[in-house]
């Protein structure tokens, strides 16, 4: 056997054990949102249900876990769409015309360096001030505290690491400044915008400090709900699990549409 | 050289972003920080009172379980980010490596990072369960005893680790496959030529061809791992004992069981403080690394 | 033709006609009072918070009768955990957005001693009685005294009298081969343990390894006499079933700590003794997996909450269905005869906040779940309430088990135990004095500490964060917690 095939033979072996390491627990997680109520903390562990129960799905969509689909939608959309469209001019400002020289970068980095639990308290406070409690606004602008900054360092480096000449080259030709940052920085800095998106997007999404306290009964994020179904004396394990399926889906299908723009930046980098 | 025109532009694409930041986050911790030179406590009758730097002095030098907490929350950070730097690079490559089927695979291994931290912790607890757990089951069908997870002392926090790292190596091999897709080729091509491969390949070509934007996400994986609490307050609750409570844990006791925000912002900006200089000191030496 | 109505009515008619209308009105209002009266509001809204999921799910269920009294219900649900924090925000920031409040009553010294809820003495009296009476009287005292009421006035009706209870394996207590190898053993009859002490000699000898034979049967894995609630977070209650029925209270008259007497550490040191006949993952028990231990049928008793007996005899849950018995949570000796005091953890009150729009509507609510359909909810599986009403106990026709002597039993059990309840600590500040304590105990379960150190480094938390509340405050809420503790019967 020739070096070639060993080496491809261990290297489809390693991907496979990962993608099984990782995909175990979903597994886990899919088979125990068909088991019955009396198939969970049995010995030894119900690997399989003995029958498909698939009752779990809608009684956690009935038990609120619909409307927190929708309201986690909302607000994670919202968010990413913010994160994204505020974000993008900043980075590109930072880094390529370096605005605040080091200090704004860093200060926007370390606002996700403090512990949410420190400021819920009178950001709630506030929020109960304007009304913004238990609305999506609230959500969305509490979000924006570690997505904006989280978008705007990952669009930072990518832009950084993109080569001048480009731009330069524009420049020369009479591009205006925005006209550059629409057309070629944007283009070609897509798979940061595409990580961007996607895990903003997944922050918002699946939040669960800001979204337990500053929302009520017009806003109930997903995880909330989630949380709710783990009572004092009942711990509902089927629609706990079968509501994880449904919270992940969109964010999966999120991430498989996104995933073909990562790639897509690199072939225009021979555009001159 | 900047022209005027373009600084003004530079300064209007930043001004949006800047601005709602600065709304959002200027009151809550300047509120923060003020209160954390007092003595307030909600819920107690007792009056507001100015007392300097107490809390800091008192966290520092006898607050035993803030201090173990926090000795354990850097534990967890610096296993957490070599781990997960290493996996994830590990994963990038050999998914840089193959063509087809990589969509596939990648959001196959992406799944895990997608789930909320709720979530995980509470399969996690259901997973981790040594009597009635899959995994020990696992375990037991191989011949192996399984530990008993998070019912230990000696394991509790390692299985928060393993979680996370579960958790969020994804998200790094992500980034890491991006930043190593963005490898201009000619750059690659030229080394290959002059001889390079292997070792010296990775250690003068890869590296710091990836390391701007794989920092990144480092770099955020670093302050997240500072900030543990979702997955402690679903497995753990700090236990067995203490063997689990990190920082942000201990703060969440502080500011939303006994309602104590004097004393949990103190906690916070200590902690501030301490990732700043490390954030800090992680980008200076990134930045020796570009420079070649 | 004469209309029948010109025509005056004779005087003899007349006062027929009044005595028949007063007889109909009389009549109807009888009538209607059968029916559990329902008073009429003019289209409230009231919105209650509280833990989501099952506790909550008899608004659901009497959903129709509240719509008939003109009230919509709102629910905003928090999680279990989370009730406190998100209760203690609202009042902190004096949001008055909830109009009923559905707690733990270990909070009502802080929610009440603060001003955050409304007395409720006054509505209580209000009439008719069938309408707004809550019948407190036939709540047992220690809820009622120490749960319900705070200063001396009644801030919160009872909901759930959640209580410990000991449930066994009626079969192998009752195994003829078992029983005389017990009696050959330890020279007494095997009996559900009375104290501390026999607890662990049952539990002794119930520990078995695999291989071994239990009432006839070979052992396919190591059998375990008990299991204890290891986890993080309601250990503390555990040790309570030991220290309290040996007169244990938390603080003595000046406040000063009692956690760490040697009665304390003796009692302690029972709960960690115990863990050697225990599961060896037993320290990540919680009330899942303790509850899982034994309708697995992998222990051989276990000391639970009282809802657990409701699940013991449902076949879905359980495999040990019809072979549970129900006892009396083991007490202490002193003074030659046996106390017991069984804790009461966690529990729900509900309350109206102060700063509701809604009281009287909110109090009703309140006073319906509390009594009118409160029989129900409390045998039902569909709910987590358990009982606590004296005609909870005397009615039995509503809770579903296989067998009559169950039920019975599990009646009997669970009248017993509240009858000897212990409190959880309800004043100011007992979050935190609880975790300080949880974290002792849950020590010396790990052996980081032995139990004298794990409960002396306890009480000087204690005596800090008494300090830190301000420990003149601190004092007088212990005082009144103490006198409703005496008017409870909890001290001598």
């Amino acid at each position: 056997m020739s070096k070639r095939v060993i080496l491809n033979f261990l290297k489809w072996g390693a991907l496979i054990v990962f993608v099984v390491l990782f995909l175990f627990p979903f597994f886990w997680i899919v088979s125990s949102s068909l088991k019955a109520r009396g198939e969970f903390f049995t010995r030894p562990p119900v690997w399989f249900p003995a029958h498909v129960d698939w009752s779990n799905y809608p009684d956690s969509l009935r038990r609120g876990a619909l409307k927190g689909l929708t309201d986690s939608f909302i607000i994670a959309f919202s968010s990413m769409v913010i994160s994204l469209s505020l974000g993008a001019p900043a980075a590109y400002a930072i880094a390529r015309f370096q605005v605040g020289r080091e200090n704004l970068p860093f200060w926007i980095l370390s606002i996700r360096m403090f512990p949410p639990i420190a400021t819920i308290l009178p950001l709630f406070v506030i929020f109960r001030f304007v009304g913004l409690v238990d609305s999506y606004a609230g959500l969305v602008l509490s979000y924006t505290v570690f997505n904006l900054p989280f978008a705007i360092w990952i669009l930072k480096g990518f832009i950084e690491d993109l080569p001048r000449e480009i731009e330069e080259a524009a420049k020369v030709d009479g591009a205006k400044p925005f006209q550059i940052f629409r057309m070629i920085v944007i283009p070609l800095a897509a798979p940061g915008l595409v990580v961007a998106a996607l895990f903003t997007f997944i922050f918002a999404w699946n939040d669960f400090a800001y979204a337990v306290i500053f929302s009520g009964s017009k806003v109930t994020p997903l995880p909330v709900v989630i949380a709710q179904f783990a009572g004092g004396h009942e711990i509902l394990w089927g629609q706990i699990s079968a509501a994880a399926i449904v919270a992940i889906a969109p964010a999966l299908f999120i991430a498989i549409f996104l995933q073909k723009y990562l790639t897509r930046g690199l072939t225009m980098g021979a555009v001159k | 050289m900047l022209g005027t025109e373009e600084k003004r532009f530079a300064r209007l694409m930043v001004t949006p972003a800047v601005g709602l930041l600065f709304l959002v986050t200027i009151a809550p911790l300047l509120f923060s920080l003020g209160v954390s030179f007092t003595n307030l406590q909600f819920g107690s009758p007792q009056p507001m009172r100015w007392s300097g730097l107490d809390n800091y002095v008192n966290l520092i030098t006898r607050d035993t379980r803030f201090l173990s907490a926090l000795w354990r929350t850097i534990e967890l950070v610096v296993a957490g980010v070599l781990t997960q730097t290493v996996l994830g690079y590990v994963i990038a490559s050999l998914l840089f490596r193959i063509r087809r089927g990589r969509t596939i695979l990648l959001s196959a291994i992406l799944i895990p990072s997608v789930i909320s931290q709720v979530v995980a912790g509470w399969q996690g607890r259901m997973i981790f369960n040594a009597s009635y757990g899959p995994l020990n089951d696992i375990l037991a069908r191989c011949g192996v005893k399984g530990p008993a997870w998070l019912a230990s002392q000696q394991t509790a926090l390692p299985t928060i680790f393993l979680t996370d790292t579960w958790q969020w190596t994804p998200f790094l091999a992500l980034i890491i496959l991006a930043a190593l897709q963005s490898m201009p080729q000619d750059i690659v091509e030229a080394a290959r030529l002059d001889g390079a491969s292997g070792w010296s390949m990775f250690r003068f070509v890869t590296v710091p061809l990836i390391l701007p934007v794989a920092a990144i996400g480092i770099l955020l994986r670093g302050v997240d791992l500072f900030k543990t609490f979702d997955l402690v307050y679903i497995l753990t609750q700090g236990g067995p004992g203490n063997s689990s409570e990190t920082l942000t844990y201990f703060t969440y006791v502080q500011g939303f069981k006994f309602f104590n925000p004097s004393y949990a912002s103190a906690m916070s900006f200590i902690q501030l403080i301490l990732v700043t200089i490390a954030a800090k000191m992680f980008l200076s030496f990134v930045r020796r690394q570009r420079s070649f | 033709m004469v209309d029948p109505d010109e025509l005056p009515t004779p005087p003899r008619m007349n006062k027929l006609f009044y005595h028949l209308t007063a007889l109909l009105g009389a009549g109807a209002l009888t009538l209607s009072s059968a029916f559990g009266e329902l008073p009429k509001f003019n289209n409230v809204t009231v919105t209650v918070v509280g833990d989501a999921g099952q506790n909550m799910e008899s608004l659901n269920k009497y959903a129709d009768d509240f719509t008939k009294a003109g009230i919509t219900i709102k629910q905003v649900g928090a999680t279990f955990t989370g009730l406190y924090d998100k209760l203690k925000t609202d009042f902190v920031a004096g949001s008055g957005d909830y109009d009923m409040v559905i707690f733990y009553p270990s909070y009502i010294g802080d929610f009440a001693g603060n001003g955050y809820l409304e007395p409720l003495d006054d509505l209580m009296k209000k009439t008719p009685a069938s309408v707004w009476n809550p019948k407190l009287d036939e709540v047992e005292p220690p809820y009622r005294e120490v749960y319900c009421k705070w200063g001396g006035k009644v801030y919160a009706l009872p909901y759930d009298g959640d209580v410990l209870e000991l449930y066994y394996r009626k079969d192998f207590f009752e195994d003829p081969a078992e029983k005389a190898a017990f009696k050959q053993k330890y020279n007494r009859d095997l009996v559900p343990p009375a104290t501390w002490k026999d607890w662990l000699q049952v539990a002794e000898f119930f520990t078995r390894k695999q291989g071994e034979t239990l009432a006839g049967k070979k052992l396919e894995r190591p059998y375990y006499g008990t299991a204890e609630y290891g986890a993080r977070g309601f250990s503390y209650g555990w040790f309570l079933s030991r220290f309290a029925s040996s007169g244990g209270i938390y603080f003595d008259e000046n406040m000063d700590p009692m956690i760490n007497t040697p009665a304390a550490v003796e009692a302690l040191q029972n709960m960690v003794d115990s863990l050697k006949f225990c599961p060896p993952d037993v320290l990540s028990y919680g009330y899942e997996e303790l509850k899982n231990a034994f309708l697995n049928g992998d222990v051989a008793m276990v000391v639970q909450w009282s809802d657990v007996g409701k699940k013991t005899a449902d076949p879905q849950l359980s495999k040990v269905v019809g072979k549970v018995g129900f006892a009396l949570v083991p007490g202490t000796e002193v003074n030659g005869s046996v106390q017991h005091r069984t804790p009461m953890p966690v529990g729900r009150v509900l309350a109206v906040p102060a700063t509701s729009k809604n009281k009287e509507a909110a109090y009703w609510v309140a006073k319906y779940l509390s009594l009118d359909e409160s029989p129900i909810t409390v045998a039902a599986n569909w709910s987590g309430q358990d009982p606590y009403r004296v005609s909870h106990f005397t009615d039995a026709s509503h809770y579903k088990f296989s067998d009559d002597a169950s039920r019975k039993d599990y009646l009997a059990a669970t009248e017993a135990n509240l009858k000897n309840g212990f409190p959880d600590l309800n004043i100011p500040g007992a979050a935190q004095y609880i975790d300080a304590l949880d974290l002792a105990v849950n020590k010396a379960l790990s052996g980081e500490a032995d139990p004298k150190t794990a409960l002396d480094g306890a009480a000087e938390d204690w005596k800090g964060i008494t300090e830190r509340l301000g420990a003149d405050n601190q004092k007088k809420f212990w005082k009144e917690a103490l006198s409703s503790y005496r008017s409870a019967g909890l001290l001598q």
